[in-house]
């Protein structure tokens, strides 16, 4: 391409866009079966349960320690069918792209999201493009919708049993914190890396587990925005341990410093899950084993006997943690 | 040897139990570590731990708050003020803009800042518009912006300045011969500017036992531990349980910054009234920059409530530690951190927004 920004004629359905489209997405993006001709393209799934879900991203900034948007629009998507129980199998893509973005930048977030595709094995047979006048889009909108086939047996919130253990598969607050230090706001820096990662061969390994129950991703609003969707579910508290939250120093530190709550903060390569007390110990040295779940821990329980998400603090004092009401606004003094 | 936070409260627990003792502390930062670890339930019930006057923006003086409105709506200016400014409602009718950040959606070009060096690169970054800094704050958010205007400052910045000293609002209510505290936790970062010496006067005057305080759970639990002993003992002195930061004297540098940008005066505290010798204004021979000088007064002395808290709102005694926060009729109804009604709900400093967040939600009734 001889353009080095995208300009609206990038998305005026004739020669500039199918440019775009070739050299940028198909000529990234190839497998067996993308057809950048077609309406639309069969797909083959061999199995009766096919799962189903869509995500949308707008992270700022597009790029951040860990990885972009690009890595994010396919972790995000293919975390949400890996947690509810299936292997991911195609996306579809949609690129809302603002105009006078360097065409370098889109390439290099559409070549990490189909190196990040390649990795999981899923394949991105359909898409969509379209080009936002200036100022009317974040530099780069993603939408991807993504079909997966069932590889367990079928997880809900309803199965969650009183004394239920409560296993979290990484340190928290990494995403959340790593892209707040990337828009450089407050003048703080850091070398905090992104979590951001596929939880795939976390939920694999979890799936042999009968007692498994459920399992989630904790994205926006974290650890405590997980537990109190399953307060909301089954009417019992969930009672967790400070001490045992694996939560990196340079993580806590910023957060110290600025006043967040590492309970509240983004992951964006976790899985909370819940499982039958007789089986965490197994869960978690299968996790521990994982390179992703080195540092995965038992962080708690389902506690039917109380109507709230509790927290025993570091030095056994106790605290309650609410849903997230807003972002919480910096320290002035 | 550093002794830990469950080392410390084994102490408190081991020391002789005894009638009620309330302990105050005096900064937002103290109260959120508190209820973020969860003291008070991990402490002996003889103790309790009451927020006192530790949060500048809830005694931000209501005409301040809305003159900077008025500013920002009718003057040609961009108003930067510290994020937590930008919720604290004022007392207007209801078609007029409430707070900071309602007279910003009706087109008031305000921006919220974190630091005094971000007034002076918006200032550098508009140079043919006038920049007024609204900065509300204790000694330690004051020092740097002395410190700004004492380093020069862009001649289209000018400061709306706020500035509050810590220590006399506690002078004031231990002179009211009805303190509400048997023993003080002095703030920590006031004291690394100001010296610990400021709090002297507690012991000395006042036989009211007293420690310096960092903001670890470790820091503050020694501290308790300390006025604890002391009282127990009968032997009271200043103790300072944060000496890796608060040392003899204070920073000197930022003390001569304040006296010389700044004069401290008899100032108004939000539903609290006067107190002497609390306020900092702005030296004369910074009037070029005293945006009070340089912009039309909007006071309106027929305001209904002007210079009050909200209706209903308990703010100020909340502020004074007299009642506590679930102690206010409107705390968890009308008054939650989404819709604010007194400045209390709104920083982070404010010991209603602390409790709410801390999960501290029952009402005390």
């Amino acid at each position: 391409m001889q353009d080095t920004h995208i300009s609206l004629a990038h998305g005026n359905g004739g020669r500039y866009m199918r440019e775009l489209i070739e050299e940028i997405f198909a000529r990234h993006l190839a497998n067996t079966d993308l057809d950048v001709q077609a309406d639309a393209v069969p797909i083959t799934l061999d199995s009766k349960d096919i799962l189903f879900t869509t995500d949308g991203f707008t992270v700022q900034p597009l790029e951040f320690p860990g990885g972009n948007i690009g890595s994010l629009a396919v972790h995000g998507t293919t975390n949400d069918l890996a947690v509810a129980g299936a292997i991911p199998k195609y996306l579809s893509l949609n690129a809302f792209i603002e105009e006078g973005l360097e065409i370098a930048t889109l390439e290099r977030i559409i070549k990490t999201l189909a190196e990040t595709a390649a990795e999981i094995g899923v394949k991105v047979v359909a898409g969509d493009t379209k080009v936002l006048r200036r100022g009317e889009g974040g530099g780069l909108y993603l939408a991807t919708t993504g079909v997966g086939v069932r590889n367990g047996h079928i997880l809900s919130m309803k199965n969650i049993k009183d004394g239920d253990s409560i296993i979290v598969s990484g340190s928290v607050g990494d995403h959340g914190i790593a892209v707040m230090l990337a828009r450089e706001e407050f003048g703080l820096r850091g070398d905090i890396q992104s979590d951001a990662a596929s939880v795939l061969n976390l939920t694999t390994a979890a799936h042999i587990f009968e007692g498994l129950r459920f399992m989630r991703d904790p994205t926006r609003g974290g650890i405590a925005t997980v537990c109190s969707e399953m307060l909301r579910a089954t009417g019992m508290g969930v009672r967790l341990l400070q001490e045992q939250l694996p939560v990196r120093d340079p993580v806590q530190s910023v957060c110290d410093m600025l006043g967040y709550d590492p309970m509240y903060l983004a992951c964006e390569g976790r899985v909370v899950a819940i499982v039958d007390p007789s089986e965490a110990s197994a869960l978690l040295e299968r996790w521990q084993a994982l390179e992703e779940g080195q540092d995965a821990a038992i962080i708690g329980h389902i506690d039917s006997s109380m109507q709230h998400v509790l927290m025993e603090t570091d030095i056994g004092g106790e605290r309650i943690l609410e849903e997230l009401e807003d972002d919480p606004l910096p320290r002035i003094c | 040897m550093t002794v830990s936070a469950k080392q410390w409260l084994e102490r408190i627990h081991e020391l002789p139990h005894r009638g009620k003792v309330k302990i105050m502390n005096v900064c937002g930062g103290h109260e959120r570590s508190i209820t973020m670890a969860g003291l008070r339930k991990a402490l002996p019930d003889y103790i309790e731990l009451v927020p006192g006057p530790g949060c500048p923006v809830c005694v931000c003086p209501e005409e301040d708050v809305f003159e900077a409105i008025q500013l920002a709506l009718n003057e040609d200016i961009i108003l930067v003020a510290f994020g937590d400014m930008l919720r604290v409602p004022v007392n207007v009718k209801k078609a007029q803009a409430r707070t900071l950040e309602q007279a910003k959606a009706q087109g008031a070009d305000i921006r919220p800042i974190a630091s005094p060096t971000e007034a002076v690169s918006i200032a550098k970054a508009n140079p043919d518009k006038a920049v007024v800094f609204f900065a509300a704050g204790f000694e330690t958010t004051t020092a740097p912006v002395a410190a700004m205007l004492v380093e020069g400052v862009p001649s289209n910045l000018s400061v709306l300045l706020s500035g509050r000293l810590t220590w006399p609002a506690v002078a004031m209510l231990l002179e009211s011969g009805e303190p509400g505290f048997d023993a003080l936790i002095a703030p920590g970062h006031v004291s690394t500017i100001m010296g610990p010496e400021e709090w002297q006067f507690v012991v000395d005057e006042h036989n009211i036992p007293a420690a310096v305080a960092g903001f670890k759970p470790e820091s503050l639990l020694a501290a308790m531990y300390s006025v604890l002993r002391q009282l127990n003992e009968g032997r009271y002195f200043l103790d300072n349980c944060y000496s890796e930061l608060v040392k003899d004297g204070g920073n000197k540098s930022a003390q001569a910054h304040l006296s010389k940008a700044m004069n401290v005066y008899d100032a108004n505290w939000r539903g609290i009234g006067i107190i002497p010798s609390s306020g900092y204004i702005l030296d004369k021979a910074y009037s070029d920059h005293d945006a009070r000088k340089l912009f039309p007064a909007y006071a309106d002395d027929a305001r209904k409530r002007a210079g009050q808290m909200p209706p209903g709102c308990d703010c100020a005694q909340v502020v004074l530690g007299k009642i506590y926060p679930n102690e206010c009729k409107l705390f968890g109804k009308a008054c939650m951190p989404r819709n604010p009604i007194g400045p209390c709900m709104v920083s982070d400093e404010g010991a209603c927004r602390i409790w709410w967040a801390g999960g501290m939600r029952e009402s005390a009734q």
